[in-house]
């Protein structure tokens, strides 16, 4: 018998680790005092504020892992995770630039073409370039590699057509990066023909649309692509291996912080209101959340102290995911019985807009980045079933 | 982990598995003995891992023995090796002799310890373990709110044996006016809370142990099972029930091994400070949520199979249930965790970022 054993390793934190995250910390609690921004939950989904985004960007506090010459500074990931868990629990508006600073950089950094690197990436770090995740369509969700908007060859470039749906924030970003199929399907090899291209979304042809969700924002969006000319260099990596390059990029994006703490926000502003009459039911429900966000964030942790040692924990990254975001719904769940969830914007109450807001928007947690039921199927495949 | 520690686990699990396959295991409840597993254990010093060199012990450190206690539980080691291995620290710590070769009694279960009056112990532990077959009977008492550690021979005391769900002994002892044959000093920074939250940790290590048993078992089974002409692995309900045990498993792993790094930083491993509080609740939580979680999972994927006496699953799952309840079960514990970070709010002020919720959770 073959056994399922699991090691999640404490990070090597230094002290400029610990000293970044005070430096964030006290930044952003001066923001909040002086009105910068107002803590919203679900905030790398639902707080869109591109100032806010470059006065991050100013503090140098994104894209911090990538070299000095693109913008960077040669920060290591843990430095990254400081900062991210410091403004997802402070409920910064950050969504404007998160998925720039968390997979499309690196994607460009890892695939991309020197002029890509040496003109996106610092705009990307000074938080004044945006870029939207092209992959769902209409047609296409869990079964990614259905997709069916075509990029085909002409000369000089490509002309892409096709819709993309869901993409988040797309309205506020410079590019999208889109899959697309360059290959004839093949029902054999599905996941060949493939590829990801960085189309600028000023780009003639391409119209993008704001979609309202169900907690009233305007977050994801439509973008068709009529014939839309790009050119060669736009390909992102290597013609056909896109579908290789979209999985390595969500896997990598599944196990960090925002995983477990998009409503942490609510947590702390409810443990702020009840800590001084604290009884011992209302103890024991709060104390059962809190012990499954320290386990959960030892394991999110030792994802990334395992992808710094140069493994891939595939699985493991998996279950944060399936575990945390779970989690993120249970704990507004939990807290109902204390204050129950009733009106618009909670009546104006800020605690009670927070927690309104996080019913409103929970059970976008469970889907987005690839499903929950996905999810699980990784991990059972992870652990020998097939 | 040092490299030593790597070495002695890797023979500690060569030997479990030669010695304790499950019918010894189902053996051991029916009375039998496994005396090749007692001599092996024995001979390999396993008992002392926790000992200093200078008190002829392993001298191996606190993440070795508590590598080994889930390790042990992985085998559901029909033999008190766990509560040896902390009644020994406990000799040790207090500069008491140990002995090698022979089973040590821990007459401590998180609730109140006998008194220390004049030199006489009096009080009743209701669930000491590991008390058939000891040479020792370790307890810690209580004199003037300071601690001190006595050991008794079995045969000086009263003691009533008992079986816990999983056929473990739990033993009632009664001490009156007993006079121990050793008696420590006051052992430095020892409290019985902090005694009750190690051990609550070595339920939670032990918990750990045993889902990773039951994940392999369930992960094992469900690829073997062909029903509908297919593995049940085929079939997505089943997966996703495997996922829910794997990660639960796995939070627990994560759990404790944060829980083991802390206390191991920690000067006084029985100390109960604050800081430890955190930690140590949230291995115990999380094991005890996820014992159940993982158990009804698993016995739902092994159908019948998982319910009869001779297969393995009952003796995990019966185990998992009683230490879920050992030292405080989630309840308990959640709600001393929550009162902790409570406090730890309202005398701080309520700002976040200093002494906020996210300031402590986050240590
Ligand atoms: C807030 C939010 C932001 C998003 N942002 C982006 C973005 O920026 N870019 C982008 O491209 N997409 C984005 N998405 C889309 C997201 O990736 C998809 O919602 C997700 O992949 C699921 O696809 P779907 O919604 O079409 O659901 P479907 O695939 O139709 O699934 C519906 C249900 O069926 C289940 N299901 C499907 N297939 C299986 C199966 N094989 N086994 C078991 N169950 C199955 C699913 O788990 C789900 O419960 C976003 C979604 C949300 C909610």
């Amino acid at each position: 018998m073959e056994s399922v054993r699991f090691s999640f390793p404490a990070p090597e934190i230094d002290e400029s680790v610990d000293e970044l995250r005070k430096e964030v910390r006290a930044f952003l609690k001066e923001e909040v005092r002086s009105g910068g921004f107002i803590p919203v939950t679900d905030c790398w989904c639902a707080g869109v504020d591109p100032d806010f985004s470059r006065k991050l960007g100013q503090k140098g506090w994104i894209g911090v892992t990538w070299p000095r010459q693109y913008g960077g500074r040669d920060l290591s990931a843990l430095h990254r995770y400081a900062i991210t868990e410091e403004l997802l629990v402070a409920g910064a508006p950050v969504h404007a630039h998160w998925i720039a600073d968390r997979q499309s950089g690196p994607l460009i950094l890892a695939k991309g073409t020197e002029d890509m690197k040496r003109n996106i990436l610092p705009q990307i770090a000074a938080g004044k370039c945006f870029v939207a995740l092209g992959l769902s369509e209409p047609e296409s969700g869990s079964d990614l590699a259905s997709v069916r908007t075509r990029a085909a060859r002409v000369e000089g470039g490509w002309e892409i057509t096709g819709t993309k749906l869901w993409s988040s924030g797309a309205r506020h970003c410079q590019y999208m990066t889109v899959l697309a199929r360059t290959g004839e399907r093949d029902p054999d090899k599905r996941h060949a023909g493939l590829t990801q291209f960085l189309v600028p979304l000023d780009s003639p042809g391409v119209t993008v649309r704001g979609i309202r969700d169900m907690s009233g924002v305007e977050h994801f969006n439509e973008t068709h692509f009529e014939s839309a000319f790009v050119p060669d260099d736009a390909v992102l990596g290597a013609v056909g291996e896109g579908w290789k390059q979209v999985t390595s990029e969500l896997a990598l994006e599944r196990s960090g912080p925002e995983r477990f703490l998009s409503t942490f926000i609510v947590l702390e502003k409810a443990m702020q209101h009840s800590a001084a009459g604290m009884n011992g039911h209302q103890a024991a429900v709060f104390g059962s959340i809190l012990a499954r966000i320290r386990a959960l964030r030892a394991m999110s942790l030792g994802v990334a102290a395992l992808l710094d040692q140069g493994h891939s924990p595939e699985i493991e990254a998996a279950l944060v995911k399936d575990l945390g975001t779970r989690l993120e719904q249970d704990i507004i769940e939990r807290l109902r019985e204390f204050w129950p969830i009733q009106m618009k914007q909670g009546y104006g109450d800020e605690f009670q807009s927070l927690m309104s807001d996080s019913l409103l928007r929970q059970p976008s947690f469970t889907l987005r980045g690839g499903t929950n039921e996905v999810l699980r199927g990784i991990i059972a495949r992870g652990v020998g079933l097939n | 982990m040092e490299q030593t520690d790597q070495l002695i686990l890797d023979t500690a699990h060569r030997l479990f598995a030669d010695q304790c396959d499950a019918e010894t295991v189902n053996r051991a409840e029916n009375c039998e003995t496994p005396d090749r597993l007692w001599q092996a254990i024995f001979e390999s010093g396993l008992t002392l891992a926790w000992v200093p060199e200078a008190a002829g012990g392993v001298g191996g450190s606190l993440a070795l023995g508590f590598n080994l206690i889930r390790q042990a539980a992985s085998f559901a080691l029909p033999v008190p090796l766990a509560d040896t291995l902390v009644a020994n620290l406990l000799l040790a710590k207090s500069g008491l002799s140990v002995s090698a070769g022979c089973w040590a009694a821990m007459a401590f279960d998180g609730h109140e310890v006998p008194s220390l009056l004049q030199g006489e112990v009096s009080g009743v532990v209701e669930a000491a373990s590991g008390a058939p077959g000891a040479t020792v009977v370790v307890v810690p008492v209580l004199e003037k709110e300071v601690v001190r550690i006595a050991t008794f021979a079995p045969s000086a005391i009263d003691m009533e044996h008992h079986e816990s769900l999983a056929g473990e002994a739990r033993s009632r002892i009664i001490f009156d006016s007993a006079i121990p044959s050793q008696l420590s000093a006051p052992v430095d920074g020892m409290t019985v809370d902090g005694l009750k939250q190690f051990c609550a940790l070595v339920r939670a290590c032990q918990i750990a142990g045993a889902l990773e048993k039951i994940t392999d078992l369930t992960v094992g089974y469900v690829r073997e099972r062909h029903q509908f002409g297919r593995p049940l692995g085929k079939f997505q309900a089943i997966q996703h029930k495997i996922a829910d045990i794997v990660g639960e498993s796995a939070l627990t792993g994560a759990a404790v091994e944060q829980a083991v790094r802390k206390l191991s930083a920690h000067p006084v491993p029985f100390s109960g400070d604050s800081d430890m509080l955190l930690p140590l609740a949230t291995a115990k939580i999380v094991a005890s949520e996820a014992a159940g979680r993982v158990t009804r999972n698993a016995h739902q994927a092994h159908g019948a199979m998982g319910f009869s006496f001779e297969y393995p699953l009952q003796q995990y799952s019966r185990r998992v249930w009683s230490w879920r309840e050992e030292f405080g079960p989630e309840f308990y514990w959640s709600g001393r965790l929550g009162m902790a970070v409570a406090s730890g709010i309202s005398s701080h002020g309520s700002n976040h970022g200093d002494g906020g919720t996210w300031d402590l959770v986050s240590q």
